[in-house]
């Protein structure tokens, strides 16, 4: 498996492309800062955020209790999900007891997670995306390099090429408005067809037992109120306390997440409606495991917004599909990393730990400082690799030791007035790949302060002396 | 699968998360609006919907009756019927997928909140809440009197006790999955006009 330097590398190649995504997120990051600036108390509901996330996940046997006896009250069916293959079995047994072939599908990044549709497709059911973006992954054959903009690695004229591969649209054809006409149409055509809807779920109200999802196409909402079959897929991290809670979520989601006041859609689904059956999923697959890590639990607060990825320097210049994990960015990794340190243990070096991912984070979670500590994890563990590795033991012994440190600042700063640049910066020296090594200067730090500091003094001495004449 | 859900509240019982969880009562109105009304109006604009304010039911009646929407729609569904009288009942139809060529819907919204233009529609008032996306066009009428300053206030005032399903509806349906081009009316309505009565 490449790594995220590696592949990275590949996303930076398309100059114009990396640069167009660079761009276009970094202007969704500045509306996010728009509007949060547009709410007088925006600090303060960050807190209560995390608050209400802290006392939620603290307290979570009894708040998903009191869902699920709310959610059955107004007649939905709740089930309980392990792990992702529980997950995907629920899901089928309930399309096969009802016969259903083809779903209508709202995003869920639960169901990327446990890779549901192609669990679905094996088993003969035909799931369609119905989210533009998800649905243009899901014809190009790719996966979301983005949680909140899956297709943001994809330029318009690529859609153009693939909605004329499979809706038939007119060869050459990239204006966004005639390509999302030419996606109504046909996903229209699947709403009204459809025997059952999928759906993820933003807030899961302990209170009411309410399921709220928030879309802006509409999709998700057509995808529950169409079929007599209606599936909503939850992480168990979704569950708050109270209605009322919604009010605090709801004003921070789609501010951070697009730089949205609101969703155009915020839809509150109390239990099936009349003439359908509803399911709801709640799945925990590896959510419990980072609530017991203490340093780490705060990951688990994650409403899924996607700030941090609009924000991060590394995930805007090197794309999602540069992350192995199904989330990619600074969550991404700070979930990821519970996973399997070894296979993602690339990802908590792809970052700067400027911390601007924790500046936008909704609810607060640690992220930049969780970063750093999966990197230790990544050491003591030994998963460095050797270059690496030896690189910071030379570094440390030179460090720990003044001598040392004083005779490398004088050989290289000699060596690299005679030696050719060639020397220091080759092949081998990933740091010089797009850098030169700068102009070495005589004196080292030290004997430049020494002097300064004497110049200094006799300035001081010669003032005093002024002054005391006058 | 009994198993699993107990299984699945028994690992949640003990967590990392330690000390005193229970959070504060907390309210964040938002003050210092100056005029909700416009801000309402403005934040619907900026969404890409339409925001007019009528004096009255009459006014709002003939809003409609001189709106583009209408005079270009084949099937009206309206249920306020002081405002419009419409031609298509999706009352009397038995499955949602009738109501499929709807061209506009009027139905009333319970609340509108001025900081983010959210307009409160109680789907349990309708036969087909499917209506609501289904129809090309959108017109949610809403009392002067209900435009509340925040979603904190306008949840305050929602009763879930018996509610089946309630939306928040903020302007028409869009989408910029496009390479962040803002394109008007994904799946749901193309067009939403908000009259805002009184």
């Amino acid at each position: 498996m490449k790594g995220h330097a590696r592949l990275a590398a590949a996303f930076l190649k398309q100059e114009e492309r990396a640069h167009w995504h660079d761009q276009a997120l970094w202007y969704v990051r500045e509306k996010r800062d728009r509007m949060a600036a547009s709410i007088p108390d925006w600090e303060a509901l960050r807190e209560t955020a995390q608050a209400i996330k802290r006392h939620a996940l603290a307290n979570l046997p009894s708040y998903l209790e009191e869902f699920e006896r709310n959610a059955v009250a107004r007649g939905a069916i709740v089930h309980y999900a392990l792990d992702a293959a529980e997950h995907n079995r629920i899901v089928l047994e309930i399309l096969k007891r009802r016969n259903a072939r083809l779903v209508a599908k709202s995003k869920s990044m639960l169901s990327e997670e446990c890779s549901l549709n192609e669990f679905l497709e094996q088993h003969g059911v035909e799931v369609v995306e119905t989210d533009l973006a998800e649905r243009i992954i899901q014809l190009a054959g790719e996966r979301p390099s983005h949680i909140v903009l899956p297709s943001i690695h994809i330029r318009k004229e690529e859609v153009g090429e693939i909605f004329h591969e499979h809706l038939g649209t007119e060869s050459g054809e990239s204006d966004p408005t005639r390509l999302t006409r030419a996606a109504r149409a046909h996903l229209r055509e699947k709403f009204l067809a459809a025997e059952a809807g999928i759906s993820g779920v933003n807030f899961a109200v302990a209170e009411t037992g309410a399921v709220v999802i928030c879309t802006n196409e509409g999709n998700a909402d057509l995808g529950n109120s169409l079929p007599d079959l209606y599936i909503a897929v939850m992480g168990v991290e979704k569950v708050i306390p109270k209605t009322r809670d919604l009010s605090v979520f709801l004003r921070l989601l789609s501010r951070s997440a697009t730089g949205q006041p609101i969703s155009a859609y915020t839809s509150h689904l109390l239990g099936p409606r009349p003439g359908q059956e509803m399911h709801v999923v709640v799945v925990d697959n590896g959510r419990s495991e980072i609530l017991q890590r203490e340093k780490f639990y705060k990951a688990a607060f994650c409403i899924r917004c996607g700030a941090c990825l609009n924000t991060c320097p590394v995930y805007r210049r090197s794309g999602g599909h540069s992350y192995n994990f199904v989330i990619p960015g600074p969550i991404g990794t700070i979930l990821a990393m519970h996973r399997d340190l070894k296979k993602y243990k690339d990802m908590p070096y792809a970052s700067t730990l400027c911390g601007s991912c924790s500046a936008v984070c909704p609810v607060k979670i640690d992220i930049h400082r969780q970063i750093v500590l999966w990197r230790n994890a990544v050491v003591e563990a030994g998963y460095l690799g050797w270059a690496k590795s030896a690189a910071l033991k030379t570094a440390t012994l030179g460090m720990k030791s003044t001598r040392l440190f004083r005779l490398g600042g004088w050989v290289v700063r000699r060596l690299s007035r005679v030696l050719p640049p060639a020397v220091f910066n080759n092949r081998l020296t990933i740091w010089g790949k797009s850098r030169d090594l700068p102009k070495m200067p005589a004196r080292s730090f030290r004997a430049e302060y020494r002097s300064y500091s004497r110049s200094k003094k006799k300035r001081l001495e010669s003032r005093v002396g002024r002054e005391g004449r006058s | 699968m009994t198993d699993s859900r107990r299984l699945l509240l028994d690992r949640f019982k003990k967590l990392a998360i330690t000390g005193e969880t229970s959070y504060a009562v907390y309210s964040h109105l938002h003050t210092g609006m100056s005029d909700p009304r416009r801000l309402f109006q403005s934040v619907i604009e900026s969404v890409g919907g339409e925001c007019r304010f009528v004096a009255d039911t009459e006014a709002a009646r003939k809003a409609v009756a001189g709106s583009e929407v209408l005079l270009a729609a084949k099937q009206v569904c309206s249920y306020i019927k002081e405002i419009a009288q419409g031609n298509f009942d999706a009352e009397a139809m038995a499955d949602a997928h009738q109501c499929a060529d709807v061209d506009l819907t009027i139905v009333r919204g319970e609340l509108g909140v001025a900081e983010d233009g959210a307009v409160w529609v109680n789907a349990d008032l309708l036969r087909h809440r499917a209506l609501l996306f289904l129809s090309e066009n959108l017109i949610l009428v809403v009392k002067g009197q209900d435009i509340v300053p925040d979603m904190e206030s306008a949840y305050a005032r929602i009763d879930f006790t018996r509610l089946r399903s309630g939306y928040f509806i903020s302007g028409p349906s869009k989408t910029a999955d496009i390479e962040q081009c803002l394109v008007i009316g994904a799946h749901g309505a193309k067009s939403l006009l908000v009259l805002v009565v009184g």
